[in-house]
């Protein structure tokens, strides 16, 4: 085993029990949250606090299992994940940005230019992973990028706010952006 | 008698020119779906969910069948060109497709695929139609106490047989749960975990969460971690099968289909074990074995393919008649049966008897468009394949935030769209199941008022469940699921090894 891979892993495992400890973490969270429920039961023997409790209880026991393979040599049965073995982390940023703009944006700017802003933010992300380098920025291709993002939303918010009479908003009312 | 005349009045239905039109555009879809990587049929049939505000219910379910159909056949043309599986049950076709399209038989392998797809698909539906009555029949004298305890049996299937890890399916289960909790509960109407969010008392949308763990995710992680992937496409030949080509390809059709129907049914196989038996079984059946997994044997596409449809056809029988879902998208399809009000169980026959004989008619039509559509011309799908990689993720980001947003109006869906996408990368790079999640989720809710139901009916005792007899056959039942399959893929790796 190279020094490389045996970094990897143990960058995993320390991953994989991070994981473990979040769950147990969300598991304890519930089952906290549970006990202010009020148990009212009627005639059933169990209220509506009984499925959150358990649930809580099997994730925290899950949590804990989760650490415990962790901690003895990594998940069983687990398959090398597909893709690079580290993350593109500004493509992701990228992406991210389109993503989270676009919840901001899309109440007021209407559907079509947010999700053309989401469209050319996510493919320069995906771009510069391909290249793996962030490059610098090039601003003729990002004006291509946000044409083509138009092409893509406007057809699609006629197609279901007309045909389909599916509610989505636009930057003017009259129904064509 | 009954079941002809009703299947005959769900064809007259079906085949108006508007329900026609549904499945066309459903199959056409769902082939392209299926060819595209990085989406398929239940995060397509997801993201068009908001279409059921305003969709009549028998259209957009014969609609969505369409999706789920396409997809299939759509799936095993990317498989053979491109080696990439886009679901376990393609694996089996990836791997064999795949060495007879480089040795130059591609449209022998996507002939097979598709002719053995529709031969397995008409034969399930055919028994969808014989079986499905039937069981719901029966299905009628069961109560909440037998409910719940299919509904665990569904569970079970999902979380502890069908992933690798017992471990890891059971958190996703249980994070399905979590999340179907959120809200109000529908018993006592007592918000839980809502933090005081007055969005979150009417729980979380279904869509959010699959077109989050799945197409969002999807898109995040190819930008994270597959940026310099590079992929090869086996050349395209023509689409032909030999006489040799179709002596091998009949049997093993049958025989895919006898031995993936079954696993389809009873909530306990998925497809990925009867794909692997059929190849197995192939394998050894065959005279000269020594093309499998070399040159690429027709008999090993043919086969595993059949099985695929023939299960996955097969699920709708448990969808239908007791409501329980086995796969992603019967879970999806269920979430599109609830938009309409309507609960997929023994009664829908009755109550929904119009709707559902036009689906299982549509099937029969949509297996016909779907070979029309895959094998003359299946070099316009192939074409799909030259889409940038960049357009296309980002393209399908644009169609998320159409179903996302498009079902509640509301931009902090999209927020929460974005931390689910971000939970389903940790997922796949963990290798955690996702379908747990979206099942847990869904059933969740179903299964918690079933077992309150079944415990008022007992009088807040437990026992109810053993003292019914069929409830107490469904915890052996559960038992059995637990350890059989266990003990079949030990069998079926020891076969072949």
């Amino acid at each position: 085993m190279s020094s490389d891979t045996a970094l990897n892993q143990k960058s995993a495992s320390k991953g994989q029990l991070l994981l473990g400890i979040g769950i147990l973490i969300l598991g304890i969270a519930m089952v906290v949250g549970a006990t202010m429920i009020p148990s009212d039961a009627g005639y059933a023997g169990v209220g509506p606090d009984f499925l959150p409790a358990l649930v809580g209880v099997v994730l925290s026991l899950c949590g804990i299992l989760v650490v415990w393979e962790a901690r003895s040599g990594g998940f069983r049965n687990m398959e090398a994940p597909n893709g690079a073995d580290t993350g593109f982390w500004s493509g992701f940023a990228w992406m991210s940005a389109g993503l989270l703009a676009n919840a901001a944006l899309i109440t007021t700017i209407g559907f079509i230019l947010s999700c053309t802003l989401c469209f050319a933010l996510a493919v320069r992300g995906l771009r510069t992973a391909e290249l793996e380098e962030i490059g610098s920025f090039n601003g003729k291709q990002f004006a291509k990028d946000l044409l083509i993002g138009f092409a893509i939303a406007a057809p699609v918010y006629w197609m279901f706010t007309k045909l389909l009479a599916i509610n989505l908003p636009g930057l003017t009312s009259t129904g064509w952006i | 008698m009954e079941v002809w005349n009703q299947l005959m009045l769900g064809f007259a239905t079906a085949a108006t020119p508007i329900n026609l039109l549904w499945c066309l555009i459903g199959c056409a879809v769902g082939t392209a779906v299926g060819v595209l990587p990085g989406i398929g049929p239940a995060v397509a049939v997801a993201m068009l969910l908001p279409i059921t505000t305003k969709v009549d219910a028998t259209a957009s379910m014969i609609f969505f069948a369409g999706i789920y159909y396409g997809a299939m056949y759509g799936g095993s043309t990317t498989s053979i060109l491109l080696n990439t599986p886009g679901e376990t049950g393609s694996m089996v076709t990836a791997m064999e497709g795949n060495k007879m399209a480089k040795s130059g038989r591609a449209g022998a392998a996507l002939a097979t695929a598709a002719i053995g797809s529709f031969v397995a698909g008409t034969i399930a539906t055919v028994l969808v139609t014989l079986f499905a009555p039937m069981l719901a029949n029966f299905a009628v004298r069961l109560g909440p106490p037998e409910y719940f305890m299919l509904m665990l049996l569904a569970f079970t299937t999902v979380s502890a047989v069908l992933g690798k890890s017992t471990l890891r399916g059971m958190v996703a289960l249980f994070i399905g749960l979590a999340v179907g909790l959120i809200g109000m509960d529908q018993i006592s109407g007592q918000a839980r975990y809502t933090g005081g969010v007055s969005e979150l008392l009417d729980g979380i949308e279904i869509v959010l969460v699959a077109v989050g763990l799945f197409a969002v995710a999807e898109a995040l992680y190819a930008v994270l971690y597959e940026g310099k992937t590079a992929e090869s496409q086996n050349k395209l030949s023509s689409v032909h099968m030999s006489k040799s080509d179709w002596r091998k390809s009949w049997p093993a059709w049958l025989r895919g289909t006898a031995i993936g129907f079954p696993f389809g049914t009873i909530p306990a196989g998925g497809t990925e074990i009867p794909t692997f038996l059929s190849y197995a079984t192939e394998k050894k059946l065959a005279k000269d074995s020594s093309d499998f997994g070399t040159k690429g044997a027709i008999q090993g596409v043919a086969g595993p393919e059949a099985a695929n449809n023939a299960a996955v056809t097969a699920t709708l029988i448990p969808l239908l008649t007791l409501g329980i879902p086995t796969s992603n998208t019967a879970a999806i399809l269920l979430g599109a049966f609830q938009s309409y009000g309507i609960q997929p169980g023994p009664q829908l026959f009755q109550t929904s008897g119009a709707l559902v004989w036009a689906l299982i008619a549509s099937l029969y039509i949509g297996n016909v468009m779907l070979l029309v559509l895959n094998l003359p011309l299946v070099g316009m799908w192939v074409k799909l394949l030259k889409i940038p990689k960049p357009y296309l993720y980002a393209g399908i980001l644009i169609f998320a935030t159409v179903g996302v947003y498009g079902m509640r109006q509301s931009a902090f869906d999209l927020v929460l769209l974005y931390i689910i996408g971000v939970l389903g990368v940790v997922m796949r790079r963990f290798d955690f199941p996702t379908a747990p999640v979206v099942v847990g989720m869904i059933l969740g809710p179903l299964a918690e008022a079933q077992l309150r139901n079944a415990l008022s009916i007992g009088e807040g005792k437990w026992t109810v469940f053993l003292e019914r007899p069929m409830s107490l056959t469904l915890i052996v039942v559960v038992l059995a699921v637990l350890v059989l399959p266990r003990a079949a893929k030990y069998w079926s790796n020891r076969r072949a090894a």
